[in-house]
């Protein structure tokens, strides 16, 4: 759920993670990051939008904190696979999860009529 | 495989094969002459035999009599030629006594004689051949037929090479618990067999490669052998546990003369199904009545609409949720107490009902480098089983799963033992539970909608996405068929329509494929659409891309049987399971992830495969690709009134993974 402090910390957050990206700027590092997405197959389970399936939870949106994210990839706790940064480097997984947090919300329930 | 069309020998190939054209004629002229000579000496031959006999010749009459043909031969020449009351045409007499509407085949010399007898005996009406493009195909359909019209058909295949053609195809039907009839072609006297081929597509015992996996098989040696064993094989194959068998159809049984005189025809007699024992059932009544949060888990249970009926009515007996493993259609989605996996957790007594695999319904094993093993309900909760999976004889393939010790196993079938069992908890029912009952109804319906109203919400996410959304493509087709008589006839690796769509009756879907086998998911859905076809519904099929190059021949089949059919390709260019495997070994291994190397071996992308130009070439109306998801619902509105028409559809969308 959005809460004004999960918007507070993801700001906070895109900001660190804007220089962790060593100067370039968000849309760069999103667009990047899409890239590594697909090459590092995290679009396998959580789809190409980070939807979720039934292989994997949905992803993006999210608020989720960079240090939370990196739980998830490096030690996970149910069916993921851990990705060490031996092979997934840290600056890959920033990038990633600069595209994850590019993904804007998708149409509301209400204006989707196949959804009605 | 080698078919009947290539069956000249070298041998056979010799100099005096090979005429040419003026020697053919003259060899016709000479020819005549001398069958005109030989029906005069044998007529000699016969006479002077008959006079050794001192007995009167034979009249017209009594040589038509004997031989049964108004025509120039003599009986020699008639025993040397032709044969009437071919044995192959009881066969099809057996066939028809047990209401085999189809025998689907691709065909093979050594079952030329049935085949004849079908076409010509049988006037290919009851059962009618239906041209299949490989016996895996054959026998995948006969599964999904199966699972709709509630019978089999019948699947003939062609001696050693058939039977191997078919054998995946059997291990799915296997595993699914799913009556086929096999009639295996072969040839047993080896000095009656053709030379060549007719060797390599004989056997001592053809059906050996599927043995394992079948309930039961015979190798009858006469007619009234044939006639029983059948009947025995299809009584056989519907008592629950059911599953396929197969009868060798001998190849000199099918072509010689079968004895003069009628042939006894034995009697289908339907064996009940076994039902559970009557202080068991008390027993496990006793305990769900009593329970705080009893479960009902369900998997390969209804055979029919009042399978799904009387587990209703136990449901609600109880207010009990029930949480379906989609083995079978079991339950309505639309009703409040379809659930959830996470009602399991709350669950003091569980009562699982023709489970596969009870061990995995209370227990998680993580596909980690160190597989730990979970329990995943209360520790204290009781299990219950009901089924008939004890009673499976069966031991070399692994599909039982691992081993459970229920508290109370109860063997017997369950939809059979429902309605005892559900009278039973009404008289253990404690008088003071009404309370409990209206408070866990209420809980119920409100997680019900909550639930439904979750996945909804779900589905957008992206809903705008290209490759298109899995949740797009189940609901965009619902909406194209919502408001007509459907059915769903395809397994798939998304679940929003077990969810979202509103899945009340027995045949609003069929399961999966028993053994995961790939290359069912085409074949069943066009063997339930044949059995849908009968009652005007339009079959709706996801088609998985790896699962139809198997045996994309179906597509053909459909066609030229007129079978009408709406697949929706959930194209998503690999065999994506394995994709996500190799990448957990990647993972797992630290390495390679920085590459394609999950995509070597597994991906369909290069060249990408243009299904909608497969379709049309194999006959059917097809759209696609589709990449763009607004293109999605007008080609599904044109698709469904191709359908409507009697035609089978393909709409290829190129798909999110999953």
């Amino acid at each position: 759920m959005r809460t004004i402090a999960g918007w507070v910390f993801g700001l906070g957050l895109l900001g660190v993670l804007t220089i962790g990206l060593q100067g370039r700027t968000l849309a760069q590092g999103a667009a990047e990051g899409r890239e590594l997405f697909v090459t590092y197959g995290c679009w396998q389970c959580h789809g190409y939008e980070g939807q979720g399936s039934v292989a994997g939870p949905r992803i993006a949106p999210t608020l989720l904190p960079y240090a939370a994210f990196e739980v998830l990839v490096r030690r996970p706790a149910n069916l993921m696979p851990a990705y060490a940064p031996s092979a997934l480097p840290d600056d890959v997984l920033q990038e990633i999860f600069a595209f994850v947090q590019s993904i804007e919300e998708p149409p509301a329930l209400e204006d989707i009529p196949a959804l009605q | 495989m080698t078919k009947t069309t290539q069956e000249t020998t070298p041998e056979q190939n010799t100099d005096e094969t090979r005429l040419d054209r003026r020697s053919f004629i003259a060899g016709v002229s000479a020819t005549g002459v001398a069958l005109g000579s030989a029906a005069t000496t044998a007529g000699a031959q016969q006479t002077a035999q008959t006079e050794h006999m001192a007995a009167a010749p034979p009249s017209e009459a009594q040589r038509v009599a004997d031989v049964g043909t108004p025509d120039e031969y003599s009986a020699d020449e008639h025993e040397k030629y032709f044969v009437d009351n071919p044995g192959s045409d009881y066969m099809i007499d057996v066939l028809r006594s047990l209401n085999i509407d189809y025998v689907a085949t691709n065909p093979g010399s050594s079952f030329r004689g049935l085949h004849e007898s079908l076409v010509n005996y049988g006037g290919n009406s009851k059962p009618e051949l239906l041209t299949c493009t490989h016996e895996e195909q054959a026998v995948a359909m006969g599964h999904g037929y199966y699972k709709v019209a509630g019978k089999p058909l019948a699947v003939a295949c062609h001696g050693t090479v058939g039977i191997q053609h078919a054998s995946m195809a059997v291990y799915n039907a296997w595993c699914d618990r799913v009556p086929v009839v096999l009639i295996a072609g072969n040839h047993l006297d080896a000095t009656q067999r053709r030379l060549g081929v007719e060797w390599a597509h004989s056997a001592t015992d053809c059906v050996r490669p599927i043995r394992d996996y079948i309930k039961w098989d015979d190798t009858p040696v006469s007619l009234p052998h044939f006639g029983e064993s059948m009947v025995r094989a299809y009584k056989l194959s519907m008592t629950p546990p059911a599953g396929p068998v197969a009868v060798v159809c001998d190849g000199h049984l099918q072509e010689e003369a079968a004895e003069h005189g009628p042939m006894a025809m034995p009697r289908m007699s339907p064996t009940q199904p076994p039902r559970g024992d009557a202080n068991a059932v008390e027993e496990a009544a006793r305990w769900l009545a009593e329970a705080e949060s009893p479960v009902i888990v369900v998997d390969r249970m209804a055979h029919n609409q009042e399978g799904v009926d009387l587990l209703v009515e136990l449901a609600e007996t109880l207010q009990a949720p029930v949480v379906d493993r989609r083995g079978r259609m079991n339950f309505p989605n639309t009703h409040y107490l379809y659930q959830g996996r996470g009602e399991l957790s709350r669950a003091d007594v569980i009562l699982g009902l023709e489970l596969n695999d009870v061990f995995g319904v209370v227990n998680s094993v993580r596909d980690i480098a160190h597989k730990d093993t979970r329990r995943t309900v209360r520790p204290d909760a009781r299990v219950i089983t009901i089924g008939v999976n004890d009673l499976y004889m069966k031991s070399n393939y692994q599909n039982f799963q691992r081993y459970f010790d229920a508290d109370l196993s109860i063997a017997g079938d369950a939809q059979a033992t429902l309605a005892s069992l559900t009278e039973a908890v009404r008289n253990a029912m404690p008088r003071n539970r009404r309370s409990t009952l209206a408070d866990r109804e209420e809980r119920l319906r409100a997680q019900h909608a909550r639930r439904r109203q979750e996945v909804l919400d779900t589905a957008r996410y992206g809903w705008n996405a290209s490759p298109v959304s899995t949740a797009r493509i189940a609901m965009e087709t619902w909406n194209a068929v919502k408001d007509k008589d459907w059915a769903l006839v395809s397994q798939q690796f998304f679940t929003w329509q077990f969810d979202l769509w509103d899945m009340d009756r027995h045949y609003h879907h069929i399961g999966g494929s028993g053994g995961a086998g790939v290359g069912y998911g085409g074949p069943a859905a066009v063997g339930a659409a044949l059995a849908h076809r009968d009652h005007g519904r339009i079959a709706v099929n996801f088609q998985n891309d790896g699962d139809l190059m198997y045996v994309p021949g179906i597509l053909w089949t459909a066609a030229h049987h007129r079978i009408p059919l709406l697949s929706v390709m959930h194209n998503n260019r690999a065999y994506h399971q394995e994709v996500m495997h190799l990448q957990r070994m990647s993972a797992r291994r630290r390495r390679g992830l920085d590459g394609a190397a999950a995509r070597i071996g597994n991906v369909l992308d290069d060249p990408p495969i243009d299904f909608a130009a497969l379709g049309k070439s194999l006959g059917i109306w097809t759209a696609g690709p589709i990449e763009d998801p607004k293109d999605l619902a007008p080609a599904l509105r044109e698709g469904v009134a191709m359908v409507e028409q009697g035609v089978p559809v393909l709409i290829d969308v190129v798909a999110q993974p999953r």
